[in-house]
């Protein structure tokens, strides 16, 4: 994993801040982590169906982020950022950054760009640039960010489009706007620190590119240049990790929900791990293990390479992705797959119906934590007729025609609703106690 | 579980991957296709077994085999550590191929000429989670992918081509 990467990073950056002591000049804002006063390390967070021109995603969390040109105050704060806890770094559309001057990231002299590709055959592309990011009072100071979009006519490389656009996805292809993200931008801050990691630094990958005369090709990015989970840059102490606290909504759903975003777990008095159950993620920042009906899913991607993803919680699902149709269907005939094209990935009951899953067991790495939890199905139908835009109960399968091998519970942004869900970041200061090197989420 | 080396492979196979044990194995393994004419314009789905050794050479993998009672799985894992499996039937046809890893890879080479059924779906064919998943079923092909950062996981097969008797839960 990254831990060494991470760790030279410290190392580097501790050598800077000593030189800083002896060169004033440009230091200021290069600060060490030093104990100092308590920041303010709550910020609000929304989930709506977004500004005009977003499209409308249901269960979608947002919040604002401010992005400046480092050094100085020259700065624009974005909002309607996408909050994700399945992906790690910040990427913002260039749109939203078009009035601040960023330094560009080079590697062999030319701009260092990155492509991401999701899995809907949807991809952004763009380079790597440094910015000063300050979400709340906390910040960040010189941090690799992508600005997608800001391609200066660059193709997005074939390498990177291994899957080919389907056309036929609603905002399909290309997404390096506010309608085609559905969000200014993303941020991403799951429990890993670097995007991609060692695997990346170590050598060329279809992530990271450089284009000298225009041609692009695959290039090797040290983790110092790679996209970063903000959280872990910050130069408080609250940067192990993130505290997201969503109230409840009714079982048709709200049209709005207004939360806080807290920073740092078990480093001030209002994110202390108290009343919850921790768990150990694995080395794929999964569950090991879920079991339901009898039968145990496994995260055998990440143990064999072989079948499904076990369990994990990510705020930038906008579903409860669980197990499959089929499989459910044997626990309550009602549940289907949604056949209307504005339903198209979720899943239908019969009669506008409920069904409850119900416990579902999750076993934490080591046996770092064990625990149940309860979700509840509502027909996709019956809930978008509603025209909410956050449900509690929203849910499709994680793999069409999937079985016990290939399944997983992919707990998303529905999840959350009611919760308080702590996520602590891989390789960073836990606190005392916590036994979990490939980070933890706790609720 | 039956693990055997692919003997279609060179000798090389299965030894570290210096740059020049690479190139040997790289080579032997062209000479071995030129020498048996078997040269795939694509590999993949629908295709011979000759062209899982096309794939592994587009993706610099290791292979392993498996033989079930009605199946073959070639397992390829990639320097990356991606994992690539090909279900062959009796008659030597890939009828599935599942992959996990890091990333997604090149549908072009595992799908073959069913890679155009990703582009000409239509809305109603096509089921998304945004950003994370897709499904994709047309008349004769369904394909799978779910992906977050860092991990993936899919799988695609042709209905028609599966082998009587095995249900596409063993694609895994």
């Amino acid at each position: 994993m990254n831990f060494k990467f991470r760790s030279m990073a410290k190392a580097a950056s501790f050598f800077l801040g000593a030189m800083c002591l002896f060169i004033a000049a440009g230091c200021g804002s290069s600060s060490s982590k030093t104990a100092s006063t308590a920041v303010s390390n709550t910020v609000p967070v929304m989930a709506n169906f977004g500004p005009p021109g977003a499209g409308g995603d249901v269960d979608v969390l947002f919040v604002s982020v401010t992005v400046c040109q480092h050094g100085t105050s020259n700065c624009t704060t974005i909002d309607n950022v996408k909050v994700d806890t399945g992906s790690f770094g910040l990427r913002v559309v260039s749109a939203a950054v078009s009035g601040v001057t960023l330094t560009q990231i080079n590697e062999s002299n030319s701009a260092l760009e990155e492509c991401v590709q999701y899995a809907d055959t949807s991809y952004s592309w763009g380079p790597m640039q440094l910015a000063d990011v300050q979400i709340g009072s906390e910040k960040a100071f010189n941090i690799p960010i992508q600005v997608i979009g800001a391609t200066n006519n660059l193709p997005v490389p074939q390498k990177c489009l291994t899957t080919p656009v389907a056309t036929g996805v609603p905002n399909g292809g290309n997404e390096d706007s506010l309608g085609s993200l559905g969000a200014n931008g993303i941020l991403g801050i799951g429990g890993e620190v670097f995007d991609c990691g060692s695997t990346c630094a170590n050598s060329a990958s279809n992530m990271y590119y450089i284009c000298p005369s225009g041609t692009c090709q695959e290039v090797a990015a040290p983790t110092s240049n790679q996209a970063v989970n903000p959280i872990a840059e910050f130069t408080s102490s609250d940067n192990n990790g993130v505290v997201i606290t969503l109230p409840a909504v009714p079982a048709t759903g709200s049209v709005s929900v207004s939360g806080t975003m807290t920073f740092g777990i078990g480093t001030q008095s209002d994110n202390a791990l108290t009343g919850v159950t921790l768990f150990a993620m694995d080395a794929c920042g999964n569950f090991p293990s879920a079991s339901f009906n009898g039968i145990t899913y496994m995260d055998n991607v990440c143990q064999t390479g072989s079948g499904g993803f076990g369990a994990f919680l990510d705020t930038g699902s906008n579903g409860l992705f669980l197990l499959d149709a089929n499989t459910l269907h044997s626990v309550d005939a009602a549940i289907s797959d949604c056949t209307n094209t504005n339903e198209s990935g979720f899943y239908c009951l019969t009669a506008g119906g409920t069904a409850t899953l119900s416990p579902i067991s999750l076993l934490g790495d080591g046996n770092v934590g064990s625990g149940t939890v309860s979700v509840n199905i509502t027909d996709a139908n019956k809930l978008f007729s509603t025209n909410n835009a956050e449900f509690n109960d929203l849910g499709g399968d994680s793999v069409v025609n999937g079985s016990a091998t290939t399944d997983f519970f992919d707990f998303g942004l529905p999840f959350f609703l009611g919760k308080k869900v702590f996520v602590g970041i891989a390789g960073q200061a836990a606190p005392a106690g916590v036994n979990a090197p490939n980070g933890f989420v706790a609720f | 579980m039956n693990r055997e080396l692919n003997p279609s492979l060179s000798p090389a196979a299965g030894q570290p991957g210096g740059i020049l044990t690479h190139h040997v194995r790289t080579a032997l393994s062209i000479l071995l296709v030129l020498t048996l004419g078997i040269a795939p314009a694509w590999a993949g789905l629908g295709q011979s077994e000759a062209s899982v050794t096309a794939d592994q050479l587009h993706m610099k993998s290791e292979d392993r085999v498996q033989t079930f009672q009605a199946y073959k799985v070639h397992e390829l894992t990639n320097p990356d550590g991606t994992v690539v499996r090909e279900y062959l039937a009796p008659q030597g046809s890939v009828f599935g191929v599942t992959w996990q890893g890091r990333s997604t890879p090149d549908m072009n080479q595992l799908l073959g000429t069913y890679v155009s059924n990703l582009q000409t779906a239509t809305p109603d064919q096509i089921q998304i989670r945004r950003q994370r998943g897709i499904t994709i079923k047309t008349s004769d092909f369904v394909y799978s992918n779910f992906c977050r950062l860092r991990v993936c996981k899919g799988s695609a097969f042709v209905p028609s081509l599966v082998p009587a008797g095995v249900s596409t839960e063993v694609l895994r």
